[in-house]
């Protein structure tokens, strides 16, 4: 009953339409996007992630070694920009996983630091590994925080991540103290992009297997022309696996409602592997036709035989949909690491700044 | 098209798509129209400001929740200052169960509002709340329990 009365009452809950507006123009006017007027700031952080790469490839694998090897060699490249960096050289182990802060730079409000992560046991870490959402990062201050990886080395099993903190008003973050926390990740990741689905499209039917759910998420081009302002939508009701594009990912129905095809995606492991993936129609003169929106629902949310499920819809008749063929592209992973990695470290200005 | 105008583009159709999210979750913790509409600019200023790189959209959701909390806390910590509200601030809900759960809501102590919402209206299990959040699961499932016991005893009846 509370939980019936919560969601009707928020689903009542939306900002004016001149408040989405009004932040739009506020956006267009006023503020440029980083990404797009920053191109100095980004072409010199991709010198030094090159120069962090070109380091960890030359270096060799005995980490005691590495570490001095890396601002050698950073030297060498740019004296300018090795000075910028404060050796940090916090390490902890578990599960047989080595996790390093390498080194910091502070300048003006940000604070960019490189971690390494490193397998010593097997080849858990590879070049695709990726810390998913299950990084932390604690700061005494009001910031945002973004992690990615930009190098892996092969033969020391070594990944490094690029840390971007940027602190949000005044604060002098000089001498905070930083925790640096993962919990698990994801790695051995595979793709399959732009592949023909093995689906006749001409033998889908009208669907009458439907149900109502409840959406815990929901995008598309065409959202808001096909969408109400509740989260209930009308989807096929799951059944067992049609096809399977990749292994991972199963197409568990297909069918119209309402005079529109809906295809169902179904993963177990999209918590723990990330799984996911997203179809198109091309037609016979190769036109692509994305789909109009997609929505997403759980089932056994809190159980071990849960599942999540993403149902893609597109406006096309049924008349037409023979001439059409499903592609899509997939991505899953096909290991996941557990460990607690934790490092503390104070972000200290170089001397040298 | 130029670049720039594309980046710009993009920008306004995350507001677009996640407008409904970042605009409940902010009123679910201040209750407040006005409160909420600052919000939810500061958010997608910060957005603007930062430009993160995601590597899916449940990551870029989940950045969108941590931000709208963060600045519903920075709401708070000055809330002290404000002695009005202005009259037409709240929502008249359909339901007269509806408006009474509202103000129960007002009630109950700020810090359990995001777990509440997250859980019950996101759809989050206390896992993935732990995550976006970034504390322990065990703390996610503590404030869940003391937020139903108090919504149990201001409603008079299990939730």
């Amino acid at each position: 009953m509370f939980e019936k009365t919560y969601k009707s009452m928020n689903d009542q809950i939306t900002p004016t339409p001149s408040l989405v507006a009004d932040t739009v123009k506020l956006i267009q006017s006023h503020h440029r996007p980083k990404g797009c007027k920053s191109r100095p700031f980004y072409r010199r952080l991709f010198m030094i992630a090159a120069m962090l790469a070109l380091c960890i490839v030359l270096a060799t694998p005995v980490l005691a070694a590495r570490i001095p090897a890396i601002y050698e060699l950073m030297y060498l490249v740019s004296p300018e920009v090795a000075q910028l960096f404060m050796p940090v050289q916090e390490a902890c182990e578990d599960n047989g996983i080595r996790m390093e802060v390498v080194s910091a730079y502070l300048h003006d409000n940000t604070a960019e630091i490189y971690i390494t992560l490193q397998d010593l046991t097997g080849d858990r870490v590879d070049e695709t590994t990726d810390l998913f959402d299950s990084y932390s990062i604690h700061r005494a201050f009001d910031s945002s925080a973004t992690c990615q990886r930009v190098g892996y080395d092969s033969e020391s099993k070594t990944a490094t991540f690029l840390i971007l903190i940027t602190e949000w008003g005044d604060h002098d973050i000089s001498g905070s103290k930083l925790t640096f926390s993962v919990r698990e990740f994801i790695s051995h990741k595979t793709s399959l992009e732009d592949v023909p689905v093995d689906i006749n499209l001409a033998r889908v039917e009208e669907s009458s297997a439907t149900q109502t759910i409840y959406a815990v998420g929901k995008s598309g081009i065409n959202l808001s022309k096909y969408t109400s302002a509740t989260n209930d939508f009308v989807v096929l009701n799951p059944g067992m696996s049609i096809c399977a594009p990749i292994s991972g990912l199963d197409v568990t129905a297909i069918g119209y409602i309402d005079g529109m095809l809906h295809i169902q995606l179904a993963t177990s492991e999209k918590r723990t592997l990330d799984n996911h993936g997203y179809f198109y129609l091309v037609d016979k003169d190769g036109n692509q036709t994305q789909y109009d929106y997609s929505v997403s629902f759980i089932e056994g949310m809190d159980s071990n035989d849960r599942m999540d499920y993403q149902e893609f819809v597109f406006d096309i008749p049924k008349d037409e949909i023979g001439d059409y063929t499903l592609y899509g592209s997939f991505y899953t992973s096909g290991l996941h690491t557990e460990g607690r990695w934790q490092v503390t470290f104070p972000l200290m200005v170089s001397e040298d700044n | 098209m130029d670049f720039e105008s594309q980046c710009t583009a993009t920008i306004a159709s995350v507001v677009r798509e996640y407008a409904d999210m970042v605009y409940r979750l902010a009123f679910a913790q201040v209750r407040s129209k006005s409160d909420a509409d600052d919000i939810f600019q500061e958010v997608f200023l910060r957005y603007v400001r930062n430009n993160p790189a995601f590597v899916s959209e449940e990551h870029r959701k989940a950045w969108l929740i941590r931000v709208t909390i963060n600045c519903a806390k920075k709401y708070w910590s000055s809330a002290w200052q404000r002695n009005t509200v202005p009259l037409d601030d709240n929502y008249r809900f359909l339901m007269p169960e509806e408006n009474e759960l509202d103000e129960v809501l007002r009630k109950l102590a700020p810090k359990y509002r995001s777990v509440i919402h997250l859980y019950y209206y996101e759809g989050y299990s206390i896992s993935e709340i732990g995550k976006i959040l970034s504390i322990k699961e065990s703390t996610v499932r503590t404030q869940l329990t003391r937020a139903r016991t108090q919504l149990s005893n201001m409603l008079k009846g299990e939730i």
